[in-house]
């Protein structure tokens, strides 16, 4: 009788989790042209600030190459490029759109360009706890074929208050003044370099990566918007 | 018995730590930091330390054995550059574009802009003055 109970817990086990578990897709499923056209180069191009945060362009694109490097990706250094279509005056995000892609691969010599929206970047502030939140589209295009080889859409909530400082008045108001100082100080760049890391995951590795070309079955949960793949 | 547990322990953490140990890829310190704060406040004191955490990296890399990571030299170049130490960039700019053959196609252009500089007197590159640009034409 008791066996009974264990297979049925069991099996009940099983139904729940299979229920709850996210839909997982693996990186070849989901990003084919990546490995097609295993661009090596990547120009990253400034981003589109969609969120109420005047700061978050800076902080979002200080923070990228980074992370682009370590996915084995050649990162064209931003202050550089940046500058450049400054000066060509096409700096604004609205004009970049429109520019032909193979214009970036005549100019730069890039493989592929990432375009960037931060849609959300919020601080919630309340007296004993701060989080951010941020949201990003990103999307990987070929300058060679025009077309959308990786994207991403997701959103990154992180916590910003201080640390348990115990129980009591005290401890409260601590916290408090944690929490005040955390969000004066405005010191995001880790967190934002957290969010691009979360991002980076579903990308396939590149040619300075060791895993380069042996990733294709590596599974992820699946963030990215469901839409007709035309574009 | 004992043994044999903790023989499977060991193995069992053996692999537990192939998995997950980072990749040691590239060293970059506190290149972020550094480079938001000169984005945020364009002085001489936030480049010079900027300039100086490019640096910073570009020992440290050598120390630690492992390639300068993309862009380190090319942005010292552009600081050099911009400083009007052209000899410098162009050094520095070649670094680049032999470690990073992806680069050399832009290398190559600002390589060209820092010659034209060795006699300057604008502070700024000229980039108009390079033959494409990149603005004209639309989709």
């Amino acid at each position: 009788m008791k066996k009974n109970n264990y297979l049925i817990f069991g099996i009940l086990m099983v139904l729940s989790i299979s229920a709850c578990a996210p839909t997982m897709s693996t990186k070849l499923a989901e990003f084919p042209l990546m490995y097609e056209e295993q661009p090596a180069s990547i120009l990253i191009l400034p981003p589109m600030n969609e969120s109420t945060a005047a700061d978050a362009k800076e902080y979002y694109s200080t923070t990228i190459q980074e992370p682009l490097a370590f996915s084995g990706y050649y990162t064209f250094p931003y202050p550089i490029t940046a500058d450049i279509l400054k000066m060509e005056g096409i700096y604004d995000s609205e004009l970049l759109v429109n520019m032909p892609l193979a214009k970036f691969k005549e100019y730069f010599g890039a493989d592929a360009v990432l375009f960037t929206s931060i849609k959300k970047w919020d601080l919630s502030y309340m007296v004993l706890a701060s989080k951010l939140t941020v949201s990003i589209d990103c999307k990987l295009k070929s300058t060679t074929s025009d077309q959308t080889l990786w994207e991403y859409t997701g959103t990154v909530v992180v916590d910003l208050s201080g640390g348990d400082t115990g129980g009591g008045v005290a401890g409260l108001i601590a916290k408090a003044i944690i929490t005040a100082v955390n969000s004066a100080m405005a010191d995001y760049v880790p967190y934002a370099r957290q969010a691009n890391y979360r991002a980076l995951a579903s990308m396939p590795l590149g040619k300075y990566h060791a895993q380069h070309n042996k990733d294709q079955n590596v599974q992820f949960i699946d963030q990215t918007p469901k839409k007709d793949k035309t574009e | 018995m004992k043994r044999k547990s903790f023989l499977f322990a060991v193995i069992l953490a053996c692999i537990y730590f192939a998995g997950c140990a980072p990749q040691k890829m590239y060293y970059f310190g506190n290149y972020s930091q550094t480079l938001y704060t000169f984005e945020k406040n364009q002085n001489e004191e936030s480049l010079l330390k900027h300039k100086q955490e490019l640096e910073r990296v570009i020992a440290k890399s050598e120390v630690k054995n492992l390639p300068v990571p993309p862009g380190i030299y090319a942005e010292l170049g552009y600081i050099n550059l911009k400083a009007n130490s052209s000899r410098e960039a162009i050094r520095l700019f070649q670094v680049e574009s032999q470690l990073y053959p992806e680069s050399k196609h832009l290398m190559d252009r600002l390589i060209q802009i820092a010659k034209a500089k060795e006699a300057p007197e604008s502070n700024l590159p000229d980039l108009s003055a390079s033959k494409n640009t990149i603005s004209k034409g639309t989709r």
